[in-house]
């Protein structure tokens, strides 16, 4: 069998997904004896110029990681969706906008206003910002346009599958390369490497009636290990959000923020988890539950923590 | 005068892009390094209650 | 669309069938009148209406959006509308994060008697989201063509 041709590309990432294939540790080399890499700019000399070269579908697999940010994250991906047999949106990034689509909290002249200018450590009297076409003495020199609200990669072309996780564990990861090399992927469109319920199925902790009277924050108390974080009051995405991960922040006695997105069922996270929050809220009547409310300091960016850009509203109204 | 393009530069943690001028004599005359890529952490970290950054900034680089 | 007094709000209201509809049942038999800005939808209970239904509907154009129950201690349920009233202040807490004004979405609690308050209700809110100009979530802030829908 002609071995595999893999492409591997990051948009708007941290690298925590290149980090995360790399994690697979001896098994890199199980993957090598597959597969042949095409484009890795973490770990290999490829241009895009090379990619541009290839003929349509020359790819296999192109595991994609990043949100589409600027204009040259959409070309990449338009470039590798026609280089690419099959799509993998890697990581929460591609596939709901992951941390940096909490960006969509402001524009883009909101982001350069603070970023190029209010900043403590910025000195930028000049109002310098990054400018798409820029002309020195030896030549015109450009950049991407940057967008004014952050995209997932399926907002931006056909994904064939989604592989989340903020990163995705290796073990998921490991077990989708195996299905790839085998060629038993399921119907595209599909979620891979993730578990069919939420996170709560997969929590060891005891979970027994839910009545809070006051939410805490997680700098305020030390949970106890053995029982549910929300009953103790803090406030744990888990109940909207996709197992697969192995519950790893809530064994680490931290609660979950949502980094493998919405369940099979659930349209919006931050709308579920708004409405389970509620659901445990001890109170009956309008000023009693304004006062447990009143806790939850930041309903947006604990809700939408990893999937702004892929809820229904996308963005906040600038 | 001849332009040498290096997009990306690979094989580092983000992204980044160097355009190099050579002149008559093929020496270099000038280059210029790029960075393409901008997500605003510093604006998106505003408002975020300060007890949760710890499980955000890690997201600037993950490597 | 020319101006703002020109504009018609599309509001979406979330009626629960055991209490509020029946208010509006009454104030439409009663004759009283009231804009026809608020597209009525018939729900069980106003502890159906999801937060989900409240975004999509923001989402696809509403630039306003009511939900009505019956009164605390009248749920046909007992306790749905309960959920209602604690879903709405997060609700609210997110939207106006998402910088959508809180006069926009509105619970209100009507009994199937109470058709004055009703029209009452609706023309209040008509008004104010017509001073608040239309929302347009579905076209204002995807200029750059960036959403796919």
């Amino acid at each position: 069998m002609a071995k595999l041709k893999l492409a591997l590309y990051w948009a708007a990432t941290c690298g925590g997904c290149e980090v995360a294939v790399l994690d697979l540790n001896e098994k890199i080399l199980d993957v090598a004896a597959a597969a042949d890499i095409y484009l890795w700019p973490v770990a290999m000399d490829y241009k895009y110029k090379d990619a541009e070269a290839w003929h349509d579908k020359f790819i296999d697999v192109c595991l994609f990681n990043g949100a589409i940010r600027n204009s040259e994250g959409e070309h990449l991906a338009k470039l590798l969706r026609a280089k690419s047999k099959v799509m993998v949106a890697f990581g929460s990034c591609a596939c709901f906008g992951g941390i940096p689509g909490l960006a969509n909290v402001a524009d883009r002249e909101g982001v350069f206003a603070r970023v190029y200018g209010e900043t403590p450590s910025t000195d930028n009297s000049d109002g310098t910002r990054p400018q798409t076409s820029f002309t020195v003495p030896e030549g015109e020199l450009t950049l991407p346009y940057f967008y004014d609200t952050v995209k997932t990669l399926g907002q931006t072309v056909p994904v064939d599958y989604f592989l989340p996780g903020c990163p995705p564990v290796t073990k998921q990861i490991w077990a989708v390369v195996q299905a790839i090399v085998a060629g038993q992927l399921p119907p595209p469109g599909s979620f891979v490497g993730v578990a069919e319920k939420s996170v709560c199925e997969e929590c060891p902790r005891v979970k027994e009636e839910k009545k809070v009277t006051a939410f805490v924050r997680p700098h305020q108390v030390i949970p106890q290990p053995e029982k549910c974080l929300l009953e103790q009051g803090l406030i744990c995405c888990g109940p909207a959000t996709r197992g697969g991960c192995g519950a790893q922040c809530v064994n680490a006695n931290m609660p979950c923020r949502g980094c493998y997105g919405p369940t099979e069922r659930v349209t919006d996270q931050g709308a579920k988890m708004l409405s389970a929050i509620a659901s445990i809220i001890d109170a009956t009547d309008e000023a009693g539950v304004k006062k447990v409310v009143d806790q939850i300091v930041d309903p947006l960016g604990t809700f939408y923590r990893f999937g702004l850009p892929n809820s229904l509203l996308t963005r906040v109204r600038v | 005068m001849r332009r040498v393009t290096i997009d990306p530069i690979t094989r580092l943690e983000g992204h980044g892009k160097i355009e190099i001028f050579l002149d008559e004599a093929g020496e270099v005359a000038n280059a210029y390094f790029q960075v393409p890529e901008l997500r605003g952490f510093e604006r998106f970290c505003e408002g975020r209650p300060v007890e949760e950054l710890p499980r955000i900034t890690p997201r600037i680089c993950g490597v | 669309m020319s101006g703002k007094n020109s504009f018609e709000p599309r509001i979406i209201g979330f009626l629960c069938r055991w209490c509020s509809y029946q208010g509006a049942d009454l104030a439409g038999t009663s004759r009283r009148h009231y804009p026809p800005n608020m597209v009525p939808v018939r729900v069980m209970c106003s502890g159906r209406v999801d937060p989900t239904f409240v975004l999509k509907a923001i989402a696809d154009g509403a630039d306003g959006v009511l939900i009505c129950g019956c009164h605390p201690g009248d749920c046909h349920y007992q306790s749905g509308n309960f959920n209602a009233m604690r879903r709405y202040p997060l609700l609210m807490k997110a939207l106006e994060q998402f910088g959508i004004e809180k006069e926009r979405v509105r619970l209100e609690w009507i009994s199937a008697s109470e058709s004055e308050k009703f029209a009452l209700v609706v023309k209040e809110m008509t008004e104010t989201v017509r001073r608040l100009g239309p929302l347009e979530w579905n076209r204002r802030l995807f200029q750059e063509g960036q959403r796919k829908t």
